[in-house]
C-alpha cells in the first residue's frame, strides 16, 4: 500500500494487484504494534481508506499476475482475476447476504485463524477495502456444487441484486513501466514442530491466534478466553520455525522477539494475576525504542527464561513445558494453561511460481533474491523492485521504508519514460 | 438580501452499524422539521456509488446549496464526500460531515437515547453548515531540487535516485570527501564482499550527473521558507555562507562511534592492546602485522556503549553483533591458529543472511561466551578479562593479546545543532525523530524534511540503503507533480485588530508567523501554516482566526446543540 501511495502521490497511475478479495495484508490481523502499543487497526485503516479512494490507484483484488513480458519502462502484464460473485458497484456491504447464508457460522474463519466461523459470503473484517463482500469459492454451495437449496438465500436477501453467480474468471492486460513486488509472507506452520503439541492440545496456540484473541474485533472481542476458560499461566516459546535447521529455516524472522514482548505485556495488562514466562535464546530488540520496551516488559513481571523448551505435553489436565534453563544450567518443567508459539515468517506459498512469472531468482531460504546484498530494494531484473517481507522477514517500520524505496526506484523508471 | 440557505441532509445506515442502533425513519421525520433543512434522505451506504450519485443529482437540480452527510467520522469519509460534491462544481468546504457512528451509534446502547443524540448532533451540524464560507486551496510551484545533508552511503543512495528521476541535488558534506563510514569499511556483512567496488560504483554514478552540485567541507546552518520553496544557508570551508533555493531536504548525517573511553573499566586509551571495532576494521584492511606481532588470543566485547543505562545509552546499536561476527571470521582467515572469543549478552543476527553468518563464525571455531565483562586490565604482556559466564553461572577470567571493543553508534557531531537549524525534533537519544514509529520512518514532523540512515537511529548498510531509497521517493513526490497544493483551512490575521503583541509567535510550532516590523502587525506565511489554531486561541484581541473554524462558525455550531 505504501509503495502504491508514493507512486500515486507523485501523479502516476498505479495498478494494485491483490490475491485476496481485500487489501491490508497481515497488519490488519494485528491488535497492537510494538514498541509503542498503538492500535494496529487505527494505524492501518486510514491507509486502507487512502489507497481505496486514491484517484490514481486502481485496485484489482482477487487477482494474480500470470505473465510478464517486455522490459523496464514497457512491461506487458497479464492479470487473471477470479470471480468475486458479488458486483462491486452494487454491493453496499449491508451484511444481509452473510446473515442469510445457509453456511452461516459454519465456514472456517481464516482471518481469525479459525478461532471463529463465518458465512460463505463475507467481509474479512469491518474496515476492509474495498468495502465489498465476497463469496468464498471454496465453501459456497453454489460455487462448489452448483446448487444451494432451490434458490441461494444470499440472492433473496440482497436488495441491490449485487450477487452474481454468472461471473467468470477474467483476464486483464496492463501496460506498466515498473513492477513492485510486495507479496509478503506466510507464518510458519507450527504442526511442523510436533514436539510442541500444536494441533494436539487446545491450549497450544500460534502467535497469530494470540493476536486475534487480543483484538477487540476478534472472535472473543479482546477477551483472553481459550477453550472456554480464562487462563492464568502463559508460556511463550520464541523461535518456532526460526533459527532452526531441523525444519530447514536457519534464518531469524526478525519480528518474533518484539511481538512476543508485546503479547507478554498484553497478558500482564489484561489478565490480572497472570503468570507469564517467555522462553528465548537471544532477545533481538534492535529497532528504535525496542530495547526500552523489552525492559518495560521485564519490569512488568514477565519472566524471561533462556533456553528453548524441548517439548510440551499434557499431565493431569495441565500443559507441561519441559526444557533446560541455560542460565541455571538445569532442566525444568513448568506447568501452563496456554503455550503460545512465536511462529516465524516463511516465504509465502507460491513464491516459486511468482518468481518464475517475474523471471526472478529466489535465495536459499525461498525469499526473493536481490541483486546486491547491500541493497534490498533492487531485484536482478531491471524495472522490478522489492518491498517488504517477500525479500526477507522484517517489521512494519522496515517494510514501510523499503516500500518507499521501491517507489523511488519505480518513479525513476517511469519519469524517464514520460520524459 | 441574503438568500435563505437550503440544507440537504443525508443519513447513512452504514449497514447495521448505524441503522442497528438508531431509529432511522423517526430521525428522518424529525430532521424534516429543522429550519433550513429542505431535503432529508437516507441510504444503506452513503459512501457507495449510488449514495454519492444521489447527492450529485440533488446538487445538479439546484434544490440544495449545503450538504450534510450524517455517517462516520470525518477521518473516514469527509474526503470522499468533499470530492463527491466538488465533482458537481460545488465548493467542498460548504460540505459538512456529521459523525453519528463513532460518536453515537457505536457508543450508545439505548436506541431511543441514540436516536435523540443523533438528532442533536445533526441539528448542530445544520446550524454550523449555514455559516460556512467557500474556500479554495492554493497551489505553489516547487523548486525541483533536494538538499541532501551528508555524503555517506545514505546520502549518496538517495541523491542517485533523485538525479535518476530527473531532478537536481545539492549535496552538502562536512568532510572534504564523500563516502562516509562506508569508505572505512573493508568488507560488508553478511556476504563478506569488499565494499570498495559497491561504493565506487555509486560514487561514479552520482558524479556522472550534471544536475549534481556538491559542497564539501560545508555545513547547513539555516533554513527558511516552506516545502517546495526552502532557502537553505550553507557555510562553506572558507566560512563564507551561500544560500540555495531547494524544494525538499534529506538529512543523512549518520553517526559517530561511541567513545570507548567513557567505559574506563575496559582500559581503552590506556593500553594499545585494547582497540575498537573501528580500528580493527583498519587493521583488517591494512593487513595484520606478521609473525610475533600477530595476536594469538583475541577477545571481542559486544555492546560497548549500547544497551547500557549506566552511561545513558539504553538502545541497541543494531550492527555491532554482525560487525564482530564478520571481523572474527576475517581474522580467523588471516590467523587460522588464533583463539577468538566473543563476549555477548544476546546475539542479534536478524537480517537476511545474518544468522547464517553468525553460525559460520561459530563453526569456524570462534567461541561465543555469554556474559558482559566487568573489567579488563593488564597483567604482564596480556590483557585479562574478568567476566561472569552466565551460562555456567560462574565468575571467570580470560587472557588475550588483543581486546576489541564493539563500539555502538551515537548521533553524529553537530546533530543537535542541525535539528535546531532545521526546526525539527530529536528523540530522547539525540537522533532525529521520525514522524511515526511505524508508518513514518522517513518523515520528520516538518513537511518537506526527510531522514535516511543512522541519523534516525543505528542501522546497518542494507537497512540504510533501503531507507535512503525511501527518503528519495518522499522528497520528490511534489517534484513529479511540479506543485504543492495547500489546504485552505489555515489561520488568518485581521490587520485592523492585531495589536502586534507577538504572543502568537512563540506558540506556533511551525514557524508560520512573520512579524511585519514596518506596520507592527503579525502576518501568516500561508504556505507554512498547518491550521492547528494555536495562534488563534492565544491571540488576546481575537485578531487571528482559523478559516473554517472561525468563532462565529464555532458558536453557531454550539448554539445548534443548545437550541
Amino acid at each position: 500500500m505504501q509503495a502504491s501511495l508514493d507512486v500515486a502521490d507523485a501523479g502516476y497511475q498505479v495498478y494494485l494487484v491483490e490475491r485476496t478479495p481485500w487489501i491490508g495484508g497481515h497488519m490488519s490481523q494485528f491488535d497492537k504494534t510494538f514498541p509503542t502499543n498503538d492500535c494496529a487497526m487505527c494505524t492501518i485503516s486510514p491507509k486502507l481508506t487512502e489507497v481505496g479512494q486514491h484517484p490514481a490507484i486502481e485496485l484489482i483484488t482477487n487477482a494474480e499476475v500470470k505473465e510478464v513480458r517486455g522490459e523496464e519502462g514497457a512491461f506487458h502484464v497479464r492479470v487473471s482475476q477470479k470471480p468475486r460473485y458479488i458486483d462491486e458497484g452494487k454491493c453496499t456491504a449491508c451484511d444481509q447476504c452473510a446473515e442469510a447464508c445457509r453456511l452461516k457460522d459454519k465456514v472456517f474463519d481464516d482471518f481469525n485463524m479459525g478461532l471463529g466461523s463465518r458465512s460463505a459470503c463475507y467481509l474479512a473484517y469491518p474496515q476492509a477495502i474495498p468495502v465489498t463482500y465476497a463469496i468464498d469459492p471454496e465453501h459456497c454451495l453454489m460455487v462448489t456444487r452448483g446448487q444451494c437449496g432451490t434458490m441461494p438465500k444470499c440472492i433473496e436477501a440482497c436488495d441491490r441484486q449485487a450477487i452474481d453467480f454468472q461471473q467468470h474468471e477474467s483476464s486483464l492486460e496492463l501496460e506498466v513501466g515498473a513492477i513492485i513486488v510486495a507479496v509478503g509472507y506466510d507464518i510458519f506452520d507450527p504442526t511442523l514442530k510436533p514436539e510442541y503439541g500444536y494441533g494436539t492440545y487446545k491450549g497450544v496456540i500460534s502467535s497469530l491466534e494470540m493476536e486475534r484473541l487480543f483484538s477487540p474485533s476478534g472472535p472473543t472481542e479482546g477477551e483472553i478466553i481459550i477453550d472456554g476458560k480464562v487462563p492464568q499461566r502463559f508460556v511463550f516459546i520464541q523461535c518456532v520455525g526460526s533459527r532452526d535447521q531441523t525444519v530447514g529455516n536457519p534464518y531469524c524472522s526478525r519480528v518474533c522477539c518484539m511481538y512476543t514482548a508485546k503479547h507478554a505485556y498484553g497478558i500482564v495488562d489484561r489478565v490480572p494475576g497472570a503468570q507469564v514466562t517467555v522462553c528465548f535464546t537471544d532477545v533481538r530488540a534492535f529497532g528504535k525504542g525496542h530495547e526500552a520496551f523489552y525492559e518495560r516488559v521485564q519490569r512488568s513481571g514477565v519472566l524471561y527464561r533462556r533456553g528453548l523448551p524441548s517439548e510440551v505435553f499434557a499431565r493431569n489436565g495441565d500443559l507441561v513445558v519441559r526444557g533446560e534453563d541455560t542460565l541455571l544450567g538445569r532442566p525444568y518443567e513448568e506447568a501452563a494453561d496456554v503455550v503460545v508459539l512465536a511462529c516465524g515468517l516463511r516465504p509465502r506459498r507460491g513464491m516459486q511460481e511468482i518468481a518464475a512469472v517475474l523471471d526472478l531468482a529466489v535465495d536459499e531460504n525461498g525469499f526473493l533474491l536481490e541483486e546486491d546484498p547491500h541493497d534490498p530494494v533492487v531485484s536482478g531484473r531491471p524495472g522490478v523492485f522489492f518491498a517488504g517481507c517477500c525479500e526477507s522477514p522484517k517489521d512494519i517500520t522496515d517494510s514501510v521504508s523499503q516500500a518507499s524505496g521501491a517507489a523511488a526506484k519505480a518513479l525513476a523508471v517511469i519519469s524517464k519514460v514520460h520524459g | 438580501m441574503r438568500k435563505r440557505v437550503r440544507v440537504g441532509v443525508y443519513v447513512c445506515h452504514c449497514g447495521r452499524n448505524i441503522a442497528g442502533y438508531i431509529d432511522i425513519p423517526q430521525l428522518v421525520e424529525k430532521l424534516k422539521a429543522v429550519p433550513n433543512v429542505t431535503m432529508v434522505k437516507d441510504d444503506t451506504y452513503m459512501c457507495s456509488d449510488q449514495g454519492q450519485a444521489m447527492i450529485q443529482k440533488d446538487l445538479r437540480e439546484g434544490t440544495i446549496d449545503r450538504v450534510i452527510v450524517a455517517s462516520c467520522s470525518p477521518t473516514m469519509h469527509e474526503r470522499t464526500f468533499r470530492r463527491c460534491v466538488a465533482e458537481e462544481g460545488f465548493n467542498p468546504y460548504l460540505y459538512q460531515q456529521v459523525d453519528i457512528r463513532e460518536n453515537c451509534s457505536w457508543v450508545t446502547k439505548d436506541i431511543k437515547e441514540a436516536t435523540q443524540k443523533a438528532y442533536a448532533i445533526i441539528k448542530a451540524g445544520v446550524s454550523r453548515v449555514k455559516g460556512l464560507e467557500p474556500l479554495w486551496p492554493t497551489e505553489y510551484s516547487v523548486a525541483p531540487t533536494t538538499l541532501v545533508i551528508g555524503g555517506g552511503i545514505a546520502g549518496i543512495t538517495a541523491a542517485i535516485d533523485i538525479l535518476e528521476a530527473g531532478f537536481n541535488v545539492i549535496l552538502v558534506e562536512r568532510e572534504d570527501h564523500l563516502g562516509g563510514w562506508t569508505r572505512r569499511i573493508g568488507k560488508g556483512f553478511p556476504a563478506l564482499v569488499p565494499l570498495k567496488a559497491f561504493l565506487q560504483d555509486k560514487l561514479e554514478t552520482l558524479e556522472s550527473y550534471p544536475q549534481l552540485k556538491v559542497y564539501r567541507s560545508s555545513e547547513v546552518v539555516g533554513l527558511e521558507g516552506f516545502p517546495g520553496n526552502f532557502l537553505a544557508t550553507i557555510r562553506q570551508a572558507d566560512n563564507t555562507t551561500i544560500e540555495e533555493a531547494i524544494g525538499s531536504i534529506i538529512v543523512a548525517t549518520g553517526f559517530v562511534p561511541f567513545d570507548a573511553r567513557k567505559k574506563p573499566e575496559y582500559c581503552y586509551g590506556m593500553s594499545e592492546q585494547v582497540i575498537t571495532t573501528v580500528e580493527m576494521e583498519e587493521l583488517l584492511e591494512r593487513g595484520m602485522p606478521s609473525d610475533n606481532g600477530q595476536p594469538k588470543e583475541v577477545a571481542f566485547i559486544q555492546c560497548v556503549g549500547s544497551r547500557d543505562k549506566s552511561i545513558g545509552r539504553e538502545y541497541c546499536s543494531r550492527a555491532c553483533c554482525m560487525v564482530v561476527a564478520k571481523q572474527a571470521l576475517l581474522l580467523k582467515e588471516l590467523i587460522p591458529e588464533a583463539r577468538i572469543s566473543v563476549f555477548y549478552m544476546d546475539i542479534r543476527a536478524f537480517g537476511k543472511g545474518h544468522e547464517e553468518c553468525y553460525e559460520k563464525a561459530q563453526r569456524s571455531g570462534v567461541l561465543y561466551i555469554r556474559g558482559n565483562p566487568s573489567e579488563v586490565y593488564k597483567e604482564d604482556d596480556k590483557m585479562v578479562i574478568r567476566y561472569e559466564d552466565t551460562l555456567l553461572g560462574k565468575p571467570q577470567e580470560a587472557k588475550a593479546d588483543l581486546v576489541v571493543l564493539a563500539v555502538g553508534m551515537e548521533p553524529a557531531e553537530g546533530t543537535a545543532e542541525l535539528i535546531k537549524a532545521l526546526r525539527v525534533t530529536g528523540d530522547k537519544d539525540g537522533f532525529f525523530l521520525e514522524a511515526h514509529p511505524k508508518l513514518g520512518p522517513l518523515n520528520t514532523h516538518s513537511d518537506g524534511i526527510f531522514i535516511a540512515g543512522c541519523c534516525q537511529g543505528p542501522k546497518d548498510i542494507t537497512d540504510t540503503v533501503a531507507q535512503a531509497h525511501g527518503a528519495a521517493a518522499r522528497a520528490t513526490l511534489s517534484f513529479h507533480q511540479g506543485r504543492v497544493i495547500k489546504e485552505p483551512i489555515i489561520a488568518s490575521v485581521d490587520g485592523e485588530v492585531c495589536s502586534g503583541c507577538r504572543l502568537c509567535e512563540a506558540i506556533c510550532s511551525f514557524d508560520a508567523l512573520r512579524f511585519d516590523e514596518r506596520r507592527k502587525r503579525m502576518t501568516i506565511q500561508e504556505a507554512v501554516c498547518k491550521g492547528c489554531g494555536a495562534c488563534a486561541a492565544t491571540c488576546p484581541s481575537g485578531a487571528i482566526s482559523l478559516k473554517h473554524f472561525r468563532p462565529a462558525q464555532m458558536l453557531s455550531w454550539v448554539e445548534g446543540f443548545l437550541a
